[in-house]
């Protein structure tokens, strides 16, 4: 084990190396593109042997990992917004063909506005994709949970795809000290990958992914589904063997001082950190709050959500993305209907703020909780979206003045 | 917590410098520290900065830095091109500014905390031989005591690789030199 000073982009190819990916295909893309550069890198110099096949597009980067996947070896690529988007038809191949690839996703936003920056709007439009969604919250959780992620996806009860989402900037280019273990303790945890459901012997090609009729189309996404369902249990067995190899203890959601809260902001990725900080700093001045922050979103464990906000009498939900169109962003639908489940009538307040790099700064996060008190001292608690950080003019910046037609 | 901002123009080293602190103090002192460098439209000659936290405990914060303790000023054309350095002081923000004459008249020279200045430029063209200020600013730093100059200098040599030699010299003539406003 050694101490390096990493940012969550080098933590995320360190782990791809650690997993001996043998066939990397990628195309850089602002703010992913120092994985990118970092694999070329260690295949360059010998420190990882594997092939590294440049792509002209992210849709080729993962077309080109599904066919070597399908032959028998770990595989890796990793992209950001645009080019998460671009991969969107065949993520779903990916998935349907239950190819267990694990993807580290930096978290930026999607046109239009045009941002190099941090929201989570690229990987919200793809919760439904059929992959796992992991959050890390620092470079630390990144390298740990892609480690974690390849004994999860490949499992033959889980065989699904895994994105491990990491923050534009925030956690892709903050450095931290990162304890970076040998690579015989990681083969102790990660042996190598054997094809469970699937092999295409390359000497004797067979059609995969062909025509399904209505007839069995059904019974496949069940599959899907039945795998997902799976993933709530492997994790955290998964979970807590890497704490015994690693002494680094995951979960599927983590509580901040929640027992006897009045208000519990619900958090995913790096805010998550900034709101232990805040939470920190009210409780010294007596204000009883605390934090629940998911780590898995797909799948959601709806289940330890409620259990954990069973007895909070207000919560809120820090959405990182607009969720356009629906009452409130999409971390805070999933936190409702796990709670309207159990018929409790608890204000679940949905907060949308620190879209396209706006930072969710110290105070932003006070001002969620300052609100969730309100709300818990009286003050009627609000069905839609409040956006939290949005400036007095919105409406009038880059208004086009009335009357310019042609 | 301590809390630095670091200002400074495209190509003086100003996110490295903020690297190069972090890992003095993370790898070389086994405390904690994190840098955030601030990305955008950077061009060599436009302001830019980097932020950093050091503690003594894991950094939870994920942010940038607001309310700096200590400000560093890479280069005082910054403030021509319109950084206000001194937004979020506080009376006790120690400046350190890149400077071969006493930094007088400027908005940190007084009502905030001590200014320490130290001409890193004029250190750079004679040690590495162009305008690269950051490792005398880095060591100069160290006379504040947030972090050794020897953590310094092996931060250095693991970042710079074979022009450490060179840049760990820069930061010992930073340090040697620092004067106190």
């Amino acid at each position: 084990m050694v101490r390096k000073l990493l940012d969550g982009n080098g933590a995320a190819a360190e782990a791809m190396r650690l997993a001996r990916v043998q066939v990397i295909a990628a195309y850089p893309i602002t703010p992913q593109s120092p994985i990118a550069e970092k694999l070329s890198q260690f295949v360059a110099d010998g420190t990882l042997k594997a092939k590294y096949l440049r792509v002209e597009s992210e849709h080729s980067a993962m077309s080109c990992l599904i066919g070597a996947q399908l032959t028998g070896v770990r595989t890796g690529t990793a992209t950001s917004s645009v080019g998460l988007a671009l991969m969107h038809e065949v993520l779903g191949v990916a998935s349907g063909l239950r190819l267990p690839i694990v993807m580290p996703v930096v978290n930026r936003s999607l046109v239009s506005p045009w941002s190099l920056w941090c929201d989570h709007q690229d990987t919200m439009a793809e919760r439904d994709s059929g992959w796992i969604q992991l959050y890390a919250a620092d470079a630390q959780e990144v390298l740990d949970l892609t480690l974690l992620a390849y004994r999860v996806a490949e499992d033959p009860r889980v065989l699904t795809p895994i994105m491990v989402c990491m923050d534009g900037f925030f956690v892709s280019h903050t450095s931290q000290p990162v304890e970076v273990p040998d690579q015989e303790a990681v083969d102790r945890f990660l042996p190598p990958y054997r094809p469970q459901n699937l092999y295409l012997d390359v000497d004797d090609p067979m059609f995969v992914n062909d025509l399904t009729p209505p007839a069995d189309f059904t019974e496949m996404r069940y599959q899907q589904k039945v795998g997902f369902e799976a993933a709530l249990e492997v994790l955290p067995e998964v979970m807590d063997e890497f704490a015994r190899h690693f002494g680094r203890r995951y979960d599927l959601v983590e509580t901040y001082r929640c027992e006897d809260a009045e208000a519990v902001l619900v958090t995913l990725g790096s805010m998550s950190g900034t709101g232990k900080y805040v939470v920190d700093q009210l409780r010294a001045q007596g204000q009883k709050v605390g934090l629940l922050r998911v780590v898995s979103f797909r799948p959601f464990p709806a289940d330890r959500v409620r259990a954990a906000l069973s007895r909070v009498p207000v919560v809120g939900v820090m959405d990182r993305s607009a969720g356009l169109g629906a009452e409130v962003g999409p971390v805070c639908t999933e936190v409702r209907a796990a709670l309207s489940a159990e018929g409790r009538q608890v204000p679940v307040v949905g907060f949308v703020g620190g879209l396209g790099g706006r930072d969710l700064a110290p105070k932003t996060l006070a001002a969620a909780f300052s609100r969730l008190l309100e709300i818990r001292a009286g003050a009627p608690a609000p069905r839609t979206s409040q956006w939290i950080d949005v400036r007095a003019d919105a409406l009038q910046l880059r208004e086009v003045p009335a009357g310019v037609r042609h | 917590m301590l809390q630095l901002k670091l200002y400074g123009l495209g190509g003086q080293g100003v996110v490295t410098a903020a690297k190069v602190l972090a890992e003095a103090v993370a790898v070389h002192e086994g405390r904690y520290a994190q840098s955030v460098p601030a990305y955008g439209h950077e061009r060599r000659g436009a302001p830019v900065y980097s932020d950093l936290f050091v503690d003594d405990q894991p950094i939870l914060v994920k942010s940038f830095v607001y309310e700096p303790d200590y400000v560093l000023i890479f280069d005082l054309a910054v403030l021509d091109k319109g950084v206000d350095v001194t937004q979020g002081c506080r009376s006790h923000t120690v400046f350190l500014v890149n400077s071969a004459q006493p930094p007088v008249d400027y908005p940190f020279s007084r009502g905030y905390g001590p200014v320490y200045y130290v001409d890193a430029t004029g250190i750079s063209l004679a040690t590495i031989g162009r305008n690269i200020p950051n490792s005398a600013m880095v060591g100069a730093f160290a006379a504040t005591g947030v972090v050794g100059i020897e953590s310094v200098a092996r931060a250095l040599g693991d970042i710079f690789g074979k022009a450490g030699e060179i840049n760990v010299e820069a930061a010992r003539q930073g340090h040697a030199a620092v004067r106190k406003l």
